[in-house]
């Protein structure tokens, strides 16, 4: 189990460090932002979008070429690689039993916006903890 | 807001933000009138504007466009439903077909009887007269919306007369928000903006009528702040018309923590409240700046049954209210006494507990009881507030006494006397009327396993707000009439519940009167 669990891990994040090779030549055209060890430190990303080499300009598409004016990118932008709201409560819906899944709780159900809880070059905060602070680390880990 | 009506304390605070800071208090100083049309362009055009995605918003959202209205809906947040989404789902009914169901008497006098004595007698009655009459419709639209409300007999709160309490299906106003912000969605001519906060009334040309709003949309409100409502300038201005009005749901202060301890000194900047982090008095005191008339702001009701040992609401409020505090006692931790009425009103409750922690700030009265006391419907959250920690158990009350440090003598004698004067009848120091329903047995069951919340009292409701009359209409304190244009309801109104609310009547407040304001307007 645990096995072919990495090795399809493996293959998704293969799939996607050549999609996102792929992408950076298609995207030749856009904006040339030479990604400096101060960058990467001023806007750090998750290990899990780390792990996957992006660049700034995969998610901050057609901003221009200044770090600094960059937008947040909206649940849309998310989205274009989470797929939609629902399919992520889906994923936890194991957690639906004892009314903990966070993207899908009792409050709001799968309507939150994705930048209520997390964030990419800065520690996400659990918006749980606003009234559940006792429960949450007994519902799930910290937020990525 | 002016320098001189703070303390030197937080014009300091603000001022500490910098030269920025300063800039924008003059800011928003140059902007001291509300704009008028001729100021202003307007980017679109609805007839009813309705600020707020509470339960008073919804209520008066869904009551106009299904009139036919086309709705414009405006929530700061980037969540829907501010304080009513996380708020315990308790809607408190007189004379409701719920009550007849299940054989309870009630009447509406009773009920009022009840708000004036927790309000001190100065609740405007008229209003609560208007509750007695439209409670039940408020209840009937929420179920056409949605709502599911669950079918057991009413729930009996703390300074009710009778159990008159409904509780939705997932105990949380949720319940009630989520379905009606579906049924809001659908209906056409209906639109909800969140991450849109509402700045400036505009108000027509000779200045007495309100024609619409400003507003910022991508507004995102920011916690760290110590006045979001001042200091906050993200977001990109639009300027929208409502032709029939603009109603105003926009909730209580109990957050904002500039303003409330203005009214309250003892309201520190960094207490706790049982509160969302956007409950601020913005557009409270817009409503203020146009000249609507102010009522009873300085009484901010707190919540006498949270818990120290948790953030915010929590869950030692469901756990206390419809649990411990029926049937079991809240004592003292320094000499084993009760020292009220545990079913009391919320002021008298949290005045109570002050007494004893201004004395000792770090001595937590604790709330005991045993299984019997929690109602049917709590038993799920027996486990959550023992897992997290808010809830202790305890075998004997030995160890119990041992825990919280409570003399264990005296602490036995005072459930010895409780628990005779239950079982026989007699009424006890304090007059709980909840334990004529244990006469023949034992209030607290000595075989236990006891069961203990420590108390804290938190804010939670602010009483006062804008002053209407019975059509939600808000009433202008320059000519003594209803302001063209403008009406209110739910917490951002004043009056109705006087110096305290009763528990679970603010839902019934916000319901009743965000659906006669979409009524009227």
């Amino acid at each position: 189990m645990r096995s072919k669990k990495t090795l399809l891990a493996l293959g998704f994040f293969l799939i996607l460090g050549v999609m996102s090779l792929v992408g950076s030549e298609v995207n030749a055209s856009s904006p040339q932002l030479k990604i400096t060890p101060e960058l990467k430190e001023k806007f750090t990303l998750k290990p899990h979008h780390e792990k996957l080499s992006f660049k700034c300009v995969d998610c901050h598409e057609g901003q221009g070429d200044d770090p600094e004016n960059f937008k947040a990118i909206d649940d849309k932008g998310c989205l274009s690689c989470h797929k939609t709201k629902q399919y992520l409560a889906d994923r936890l819906k194991f957690m639906d039993n004892l009314h903990t899944n966070p993207h899908n709780s009792i409050h709001d159900g799968p309507k939150l916006y994705c930048d209520e809880c997390h964030f990419e070059h800065k520690k996400s905060d659990n918006m749980c903890l606003s009234c559940h602070s006792n429960d949450v680390k007994l519902w799930m880990r910290p937020t990525p | 807001m002016n320098k001189e009506s703070m303390s030197r304390r937080d014009a300091l605070k603000l001022g500490a933000l910098g030269t920025a800071g300063l800039a924008m208090l003059s800011a928003s100083n140059a902007m001291a009138a509300a704009p008028t049309e001729k100021d202003v362009k307007f980017d679109e055009e609805y007839d009813v504007i309705v600020i707020g995605t509470g339960f008073a918003g919804l209520a008066a959202a869904a009551k106009a466009a299904e009139r036919g209205y086309k709705v414009l809906i405006l929530e700061k947040m980037g969540r829907i439903g501010g304080n009513s989404v996380i708020n315990g789902g308790g809607m408190a009914i007189p004379n409701s077909s719920w009550q007849k169901k299940y054989g309870i008497e009630d009447s509406g006098e009773q009920f009022i009887k009840d708000c004036l004595k927790a309000g001190l007698g100065i609740n405007h009655v008229e209003l609560l007269e208007t509750i007695v009459k439209r409670s039940q419709d408020a209840l009937d639209f929420s179920i056409k919306c949605g709502a599911k409300w669950q079918d057991v007999k009413p729930a009996w709160f703390g300074g009710h007369s009778a159990p008159r309490t409904l509780v939705t299906d997932n105990m949380s106003g949720s319940g009630v928000i989520k379905p009606m912000h579906e049924f809001v969605e659908k209906l056409p001519g209906c639109k909800i903006m969140t991450r849109t906060k509402m700045d400036d009334f505009v108000m027509s040309n000779d200045g007495l009528s309100v024609l619409g709003v400003t507003a910022r949309i991508n507004y995102r409100f920011d916690v760290k702040l110590l006045s979001d409502d001042v200091e906050n300038k993200t977001g990109e201005k639009k300027v929208y018309r409502a032709k029939k009005g603009v109603i105003l749901a926009s909730g209580g202060f109990s957050m904002d923590k500039i303003f409330r301890k203005i009214q309250d000194p003892r309201l520190v900047e960094d207490m706790d409240a049982t509160n969302h982090d956007g409950a601020t008095a913005g557009a409270l005191l817009k409503a203020f700046q146009i000249g609507a008339l102010p009522v009873h702001i300085d009484w901010i009701q707190q919540g006498p049954w949270a818990s120290p040992d948790e953030r915010g609401f929590g869950v030692a409020p469901l756990l206390t209210q419809q649990g411990l505090f029926k049937f079991g006692v809240a004592v003292d931790v320094r000499n084993g006494k009760r020292f009220m009425n545990e079913m009391a009103d919320r002021k008298t409750r949290a005045d109570a507990e002050y007494v004893i922690l201004r004395e000792a700030p770090k001595a937590y009265p604790v709330a005991i009881g045993t299984y019997n006391t929690f109602d049917t419907q709590i038993y799920p959250q027996i486990e959550k507030g023992l897992q997290g920690g808010v809830m202790k158990k305890f075998d004997t009350l030995d160890a119990l006494a041992a825990n919280y440090k409570i003399p264990l003598d005296a602490l036995k004698e005072t459930i010895k006397k409780y628990n005779e004067d239950a079982k026989n009848g007699v009424e006890d120091q304090f007059k709980k009327q909840t334990l004529k329903d244990v006469k023949g047995k034992e209030a607290i069951e000595m075989k236990g396993p006891f069961y203990a919340i420590r108390l804290v009292p938190k804010p939670h409701h602010t009483m006062g707000g804008l002053h209407i009359n019975t059509k939600a209409q808000v009433i202008s304190a320059n000519t003594g009439k209803p302001i063209p244009g403008l009406f209110a309801a739910g917490e951002v109104t004043g009056g109705t519940h006087g110096a305290s609310r009763l528990g679970t009547v603010a839902v019934t407040d916000c319901l009743t009167f965000g659906m006669i304001a979409g009524e009227t307007i």
